[in-house]
This record gives C-alpha cells, sequence and structure tokens, in this order.
C-alpha cells in the first residue's frame, strides 16, 4: 500500500488519498494522469492491467486500486 | 412520431402503460419489445430490418465469444501455469479477430449508409482538382432511425463479452429489447448492456413514486422543449438562413440562441426518455450534469452527451492510448518527459481520433469534423498549459476565478455550437468572420431583434424559463434534488407545483400558427 500511496502522491500531491473515496467520480485523476498511473503500476507491480479494469470501481480510492492490483498479481 | 409530440406522450405512451400493466410479470417485456418495433417502423418503416439484422449477429457474435471462453477455461484448468499463459493467448487471438471482424461489420454498416454521400462527393471533388476525367457513383441511402446510437450499444455489447465483463446473453428477446427499447432509440442515451438489460426484462409492476417521478420528468423535458427549443427555432433559422443580411452582433446572439436551444432541446428530450424509461421501473444512466458550470472544455464533455462521452473513452480513448505501441510511446515520453507530458503524446494521438470520430458520428460534413477538431484543440491547449497555469499566483478556488473560467468556457462552447448549425463550415467560417469584423449591438438595441419572428413577449418568456432552468440547475449543483424537495412538501404546494408547469406548456408553449417546432436534433445523427 504505501508504494501504492507514493506512486499516487507522485503524481497528484493536493489529494488526501487516504480518506478519498471518489478519486475518479470526483475527477481527482485525469485521463493522462490515468495513464501514467497505469504505466507505473504495470513496472512497480509486474502486472498487465487491461482496459476493461479502467473503470471507477477499481481506480475510484487506494483500497479499489489495491484489491485490483492484488486480484491481478494472483490471476497471472 | 416524436417524444414531443402529443401523439407520443398522450395516446402511444399511455396505451403502452395499459399494455403493459394488464400482462403477467412474465411477458411484460414482449409488450416493451412489440412496441418498441411498432415506434421503430413507425419512423422508419422496412428499415427496421437493419435493426433486427444487428440484434441477430450481436446475439451470435456474443454466443460465439461465449463459447471460445469457456472452451479456453476448461482447457486451462489442465494444463500447468506455463501453458496457460500460451492458450490464453492463444483464444485472446480468436476472440479478437471475431471482435474485429463483427465491429467492422457494424461500424462499416453505419459508415456506408451515412457517409457513403459524402465520401463519394468529395472523392469528386478531389477528382476534379487534380484534373483526372473519372468521376465517382455518389450512393445516398435511406438510413434507419437511431442507427448511430443502437451501433454504439451493439459494439459495447459485443465488446463487453469479449472483454468478459458480461456474460453473453442467451435470450435473444433480452438483446432485441435492448437494442430496441423506444424511448431510447431516437436520441439515446447510449445505454451499456449491464445498465437497462435486466431491468428491461423483469417487467416490473408499476410503482405509484416511480409513476410520479417519470411523469414529472417527462413534463419538465417537455417545458423545456416545447418553450424554450420551439420558440426559438424561427429566429435560429432565419438568421443561419440568411446571415448575409445581419451583422456580428445578431450573429453571435444567434449562436448564444442556438446553444440554448441545442441543450433545451437535447436535454429536454432526455428528460421525457428517462422519464419514459422511469415508468417501467427502468433507470437509464443521465446523459447531462449541468454542462454550463463547466470550468474548461474538458470538464465540459464529462457533463454533455455523458453516455457518448463514456462510450468513447471506454472504446477508444483507453484501449488506443494502452494499445502496444502507445504504451511503448508513454514509457518513452515519462522516461524523458516526466509524469505529466510523459504520456502526454500518446494520450493526444488518442484524443485525435476519440474527437474525429467525435465529430463525423454527428454528421457526413465537414462542418461536424471541424466542431469535433475544434474542441480537441481547446482540451488539447488545456493539456499542454495545465502545469503553467498550476504555477500562476491565482487564487483558484476564489469565486471571481471560478465566474470567468465557466463564462470563457461558454463562449468557447457558443463558438463550437455556431460551426455545428451552420449549414456549412463555409458558411460557419463566414459568420464567425462576420462576429470579429462586423461586430456592433446597434441590432440588439434598436429593435431590429423584435422584428425576426419573435417579439418581446417571446423573449420576456424565454428569459422567465432560462432563469427558472438556471436555478434548477443551481440547486442540482448543490445537491438539491428538486422533485425530492418537491414531494416531500404538503398535497397543495405540490400539486400547485404541478398544474403550473402543465398550464405552462399549455399557455406558453410554442406551438400553432407562427411557430415552427424544431425536428429532434439529435436524431438527425
Amino acid at each position: 500500500m504505501d508504494q501504492l500511496l507514493e506512486i499516487l502522491e507522485g503524481l497528484q500531491p493536493d489529494v488526501d488519498y487516504e480518506n478519498c473515496k471518489d478519486l475518479i467520480d470526483g475527477h481527482y485523476l485525469d485521463s493522462l494522469m490515468i495513464l501514467s498511473l497505469i504505466a507505473e503500476l504495470e513496472d512497480e507491480f509486474d502486472i498487465i492491467i487491461p482496459t476493461v479494469e479502467i473503470i471507477p470501481e477499481n481506480l475510484n480510492s487506494m483500497e479499489s486500486m489495491w484489491k485490483m492490483i492484488v486480484r491481478l498479481q494472483e490471476e497471472d | 412520431m416524436q417524444y414531443c409530440e402529443p401523439i407520443y406522450f398522450l395516446i402511444f405512451l399511455p396505451l403502452v402503460m395499459l399494455f403493459y400493466h394488464f400482462t403477467s410479470q412474465k411477458h411484460r417485456w414482449k409488450v416493451l419489445l412489440i412496441s418498441s418495433y411498432i415506434f421503430f417502423f413507425s419512423i422508419s418503416h422496412y428499415l427496421l430490418i437493419y435493426l433486427l439484422l444487428s440484434t441477430f449477429s450481436i446475439h451470435h457474435i456474443g454466443l460465439w465469444l461465449s463459447s471460445l471462453q469457456k472452451e479456453r477455461d476448461l482447457l486451462v484448468k489442465e494444463v500447468e501455469r506455463k501453458q496457460r499463459k500460451e492458450i490464453k493467448k492463444q483464444y485472446q487471438k480468436k476472440q479478437r479477430f471475431i471482435l474485429a471482424g463483427a465491429v467492422v461489420l457494424h461500424v462499416g454498416l453505419l459508415a456506408v449508409l451515412k457517409y457513403a454521400g459524402f465520401f463519394g462527393t468529395n472523392v469528386n471533388v478531389l477528382l476534379n482538382m487534380l484534373h483526372i476525367p473519372f468521376q465517382m457513383p455518389v450512393y445516398s441511402f435511406m438510413i434507419p432511425i437511431g442507427i448511430s446510437f443502437y451501433t454504439l450499444q451493439a459494439v459495447s455489447y459485443m465488446t463487453d463479452v469479449y472483454r468478459g465483463a458480461i456474460l453473453a446473453d442467451q435470450n435473444l428477446g433480452r438483446l432485441a429489447l435492448f437494442m430496441s427499447f423506444f424511448p431510447q432509440i431516437m436520441e439515446g442515451p447510449i445505454c451499456r448492456y449491464s445498465q437497462t438489460a435486466m431491468s428491461l426484462y423483469e417487467g416490473q409492476p408499476f410503482n405509484y413514486q416511480s409513476v410520479k417521478f417519470g411523469v414529472q420528468r417527462i413534463a419538465f423535458g417537455l417545458m423545456k422543449k416545447i418553450i424554450i427549443a420551439d420558440r426559438l427555432n424561427i429566429l435560429i433559422k432565419l438568421i443561419f438562413d440568411d446571415y448575409m443580411k445581419y451583422d456580428g452582433g445578431i450573429i453571435a446572439f444567434s449562436a448564444i440562441c442556438y446553444t440554448c436551444q441545442l441543450y433545451m432541446e437535447f436535454s429536454g428530450t432526455i428528460d421525457v426518455v428517462i422519464g419514459s424509461a422511469e415508468i417501467f421501473g427502468v433507470q437509464m444512466p443521465e446523459n447531462f450534469r449541468q454542462p454550463f458550470f463547466s470550468k474548461s472544455i474538458s470538464e465540459f464533455w464529462t457533463r454533455w452527451h455523458i453516455t457518448l462521452g463514456t462510450w468513447f473513452k471506454d472504446y477508444i480513448y483507453y484501449p488506443l492510448s494502452l494499445s502496444h505501441p502507445l504504451r511503448r510511446l508513454t514509457a518513452f515520453g515519462r522516461k524523458h518527459l516526466g509524469n505529466y507530458y510523459g504520456p502526454l503524446l500518446a494520450g493526444t494521438i488518442a484524443l485525435f481520433c476519440v474527437w474525429f470520430c467525435n465529430g463525423i458520428w454527428h454528421g457526413s460534413a465537414w462542418s461536424y469534423i471541424f466542431f469535433g477538431l475544434y474542441h480537441f484543440s481547446f482540451i488539447l491547449l488545456g493539456n499542454l498549459f495545465q502545469p503553467l497555469i498550476h504555477k500562476l499566483p491565482i487564487h483558484r478556488e476564489h469565486w471571481l476565478y471560478k465566474g470567468f473560467q465557466i463564462i470563457r468556457t461558454s463562449i468557447i462552447v457558443c463558438i463550437g455550437e455556431l460551426f455545428f448549425r451552420a449549414n456549412s463550415l463555409t458558411d460557419g467560417i463566414a459568420m464567425f468572420k462576420k462576429i470579429v469584423n462586423d461586430f456592433t449591438l446597434d441590432s440588439l438595441t434598436n429593435g431590429q431583434i423584435f422584428q425576426m419572428g419573435l417579439d418581446k413577449h417571446d423573449f420576456l418568456i424565454i428569459a422567465i424559463m432560462v432563469l427558472i432552468i438556471f436555478f434548477i440547475s443551481i440547486a442540482r449543483e448543490r445537491g438539491v434534488h428538486i422533485r425530492e424537495y418537491i414531494s416531500q412538501k404538503n398535497i397543495v404546494v405540490r400539486w400547485t407545483i404541478y398544474y403550473a408547469v402543465i398550464f405552462m406548456i399549455i399557455v406558453f408553449g410554442a406551438y400553432g400558427v407562427g411557430y415552427i417546432p424544431v425536428d429532434p436534433i439529435y436524431a438527425g445523427f
């Protein structure tokens, strides 16, 4: 989780990631940041994030992102 | 038959409600499906065959993809981890091939029906310019109503099955209803299978609250369409058809009026659509979220025609920007340009494709392509300068700065809509030039504006209605839902408001002699 927090803060430092539950729906992360985020997550956690996973439910909070990462690592 | 005509909301819709109510829950979906085909047939007659072909084909493709997925899952279970990847790869390749073929077929049919004439004409112009003595035959076809909308729904269904986001539907009737549901077939919203298919099929019994909210929403939509959009039509038609006669001030005013008309017509019709679906217990996705409170063009497109924007994002923007070549470009960019500008190039290529498709989706004319690329340019500029603007010593949360951003965005939108409405791109450019070179407020102040089909009373009614919609929008922006608020009031207040709305539509509606109701603008796309 700490690695994830570090990545997110590197992209957009002005957000309270531990409490924010609407990172996508609340437009805290725009589409360019999402492209960066996907690339960083793939590099850092050695996963491939298919397009179908890029939905608000998976990216709206740090917890949901973490769940997605763990799931993709297990599925690999 | 159109959604804002009495034949729809006073005859067709109540009749469907009646049949629906007196049919057992198990068979209610059949009432909706038959009604949808009758609705489609009443507008496009035998072109219904195109919708049927699309429905049969996505049903078949969905099942085909699904059977491959089941076969793959069985094989994967029986082998070691190393082989699993290879098997998955092989099956993904097969599935991708099927999906690509199906998408080409559906989008290709749309392209042939909609753009054959445009393509032929432009190729002939090019051949003439190059002095090549050959002319292509120019074909034009009858286009079934709503093809641009249901094709996008068909593509999203097949792609979602391919991605494993939904299971392929075995039930042809349910899929047919998802594709053809009469309230949405003409102007959207563009729904995903996971959003509406099940609730359409369930055949829920009438619920007082849903019917009440549905009817309220329909009345609100009619108010926007009949009182404002239809009233403005005569003025807009006059100016856009003969713009050379008018100065820049009048043309700028007509661009504002058209933007207002388009919003009232499209969002009003969507209110009627969502209200109609709500009556049958179906919750459709919202298509508008107070777009004129947007602080940038990119935010505007998350509030205007939302379902089209999310469709392009999910099925064009992300798949393209996360494709192998663009992923490599992003990785290269991030290494050399950092986290912000790194993905910008890949994002911009995908964004360009999205806006080109957005423009051409609206119609086969250069003015629509220009409209798409116009918005692309402003979004790109916003992306390029965002880091610089964030460094400026501006208090971004100050209401004055926010007000400036909202006005700036609205002006850009109005200019875009001028090109969108102009009879051709050449006319659009000439009208814009008039605004720049021949701007004067004389015609607006000397009374000439009141001699163009609308008198002072018409403008007064429009101004009052726009103000009402504006205050409702402010309330929504602050999280207050007007209809829930009204429903909490006592019976006298509630019915006074209901009667006031009905009274306003009947008395102030722009119908009869002297008015030309605007055709459903988005149904033409």
